[in-house]
């Protein structure tokens, strides 16, 4: 689909999609490996709010951390892509070989699911 | 034939985002302190929401994504945090002017206080959202909206004078109050264009599996939808200007709003204004609780869908909930609703160049939208559109606090 692939403007905060497509968050950082003299190569993807509020600064991901010591619902504060599980690269979305559900994006979308919102009646349309 | 039936989302996004609370409140006072003078305004918001709305429907026709998403994508997280947590603040504080009007207007029909209203139509509202899917929201919504046509009928069984109604059309200095004059002028644009019309606007049509082959679709559901909601408004100040200003009436307050249809419906014409005024709420609290689920959604990339069953889209189903919670306690600890109202206009009217810039640069992006990208015209237009949205931004809160009352 693209003839180059800018980094910053083709792949970071690019929606991420898992095998089936259901929505699994976004590329909320991009990590790559230095090696001696060989070229430089994205080593992996991050994921997660203690991501985003690094890229804000320090500070905001020390305090994030810090609430994630109280409330944490999620069982790792980044969840780390390996390239390896990278399928496809659309202009739409970037799709994963993973399934969304047993990742730790769905931590909390899973959380919320079996303690909220499956408690609501009407929640699933077949009920 | 389906593709005719997409009119409902320009309809819908019309009832809702144009012709809400905030127009009631701007046009009727227009109406009723400048007779037909400020017009204008009407029509120069009306050409410019057009204009952003074809834009972000055909943005979301060519590439499947909605604003949000997209711009969250382009211009990366650090760029979106302050104008998606402005956003935020002002999606609460709409959904709250939205819950005020739907409470007042149950108030006019019953004569209780509003307070007694508020949680029970915000649960109502979210019981609504929680079972509903896109298009029963749409086609219900906008059906009951037709209702608000009777500002039209009665615009036009009180004959007005055509040339002043013409003369309004064109802008002009005001013989007294300037500062009042201009604080409506800049609260009708300020109530039209609202932001979340056009993060709404193409979160639905991705809703609606909007493709490349819907982009003329999109342009005469914008003309159509929008063109609706400016013909009701005019309506409304034209009424206003008839009824309401030579007997003095300046409103101050929803009450006397209320009075202006019993001079054309003399048996209901004051339940005939609630009923209207509650439908045309009820639509924009669906679409700024929606509005705000879609962009906290596509902020984060989480799954959304208004078609999905809230166990599929947790977290999407609980902001939606959650804003309509908090909404409802504007109203629950006894806020004046026109002051919320004229309130929220103003600093919606401020934060406009964050949503007008993103999306000229948005829809210059060729190796997105390729042929789809705006055209010569459309540039100088929402260029014309930027400047115009600095000056509201700089100009709305001063004018608030000199002319706002």
């Amino acid at each position: 689909m693209f003839e180059e692939l800018d980094m910053v403007r083709d792949l970071l905060d690019k929606q991420l999609v898992d095998a089936d497509g259901t929505k699994m968050g976004r590329i909320d950082g991009i990590v790559l490996a230095l090696d001696g003299d060989k070229q430089p190569r994205i080593d992996h993807l991050e994921l997660g709010f203690a991501v985003l509020a690094r890229r804000l600064h320090p500070r905001a991901e020390q305090w994030l951390l810090a609430l994630r010591r109280r409330w944490s619902v999620r069982k790792s504060a980044r969840q780390i892509v390996p390239v390896s599980k990278v399928m496809d690269i659309t202009e739409e979305h970037i799709q994963l070989d993973l399934n969304a559900l047993e990742t730790p994006a769905f931590d909390w979308e899973r959380w919320l699911r079996d303690h909220i919102v499956s408690k609501i009646p009407g929640s699933r349309s077949e009920q | 034939m389906k593709k005719a039936m997409t009119l409902a989302l320009g309809i819908l996004t019309a009832v809702g985002g144009f012709f809400d609370i905030g127009n009631i409140a701007t046009c009727v006072q227009a109406g009723a302190r400048f007779r037909y003078q400020l017009i204008w305004s009407m029509v120069l918001a009306t050409i410019v929401v057009i204009l952003l709305i074809e834009m972000s429907g055909r943005f979301a026709c060519a590439t499947k994504k909605a604003l949000p998403d997209a711009i969250r994508e382009h211009f990366g997280f650090g760029f979106w945090l302050v104008p998606f947590l402005i956003l935020t603040v002002i999606h609460i504080l709409v959904l709250g002017a939205e819950i005020g009007g739907i409470c007042f207007a149950l108030h006019l029909l019953t004569g209780y206080p509003l307070q007694v209203f508020a949680l029970p139509v915000a649960v109502l509202l979210w019981v609504f959202l929680w079972r509903a899917t896109f298009s029963a929201i749409e086609n219900s919504t906008s059906v009951l909206g037709l209702i608000t046509l009777c500002f039209v009928v009665a615009a036009i069984w009180l004959h007005p004078p055509t040339h002043e109604v013409l003369q309004g059309a064109l802008p002009s200095m005001p013989a007294t109050n300037p500062e009042n004059y201009w604080f409506i002028a800049v609260s009708i644009i300020g109530a039209v264009i609202a932001p979340f019309l056009f993060y709404f606007y193409s979160s639905g049509a991705v809703e609606d599996n909007w493709d490349r082959s819907y982009i003329p679709v999109n342009r005469a559901v914008a003309v159509i939808g929008m063109g609706f909601g400016s013909v009701i408004s005019i309506a409304a100040i034209i009424v206003a200007a008839v009824v309401l200003a030579p007997r003095g009436i300046r409103v101050d307050d929803y009450h006397q709003a209320a009075l202006m249809l019993i001079q054309v419906f003399p048996y209901w014409g004051y339940e005939l204004f609630a009923v209207s005024m509650a439908i045309a709420c009820v639509g924009a609290a669906i679409e700024v609780a929606l509005s705000m689920a879609y962009t906290f959604a596509q902020t984060f990339g989480w799954n959304w869908g208004e078609d999905l069953d809230p166990a599929e889209d947790a977290r999407f189903s609980l902001v939606y909930t959650l804003a309509l919670l908090g909404a409802s306690l504007f109203m629950l600890v006894g806020v004046d609703p026109l002051k919320l109202t004229l309130l929220t206009m103003a600093i919606s009217a401020a934060v406009l160049p964050f949503v007008a810039i993103p999306m000229l640069l948005l829809m210059n992006d060729r190796k997105l939208l390729r042929d789809a990208a705006n055209g010569v015209f459309s540039n100088v237009a929402t260029a014309a559109i930027v400047v115009l949205t600095i000056v509201l931004a700089v100009v709305s809160i001063p004018l608030m606090v000199v002319g706002g009352s």
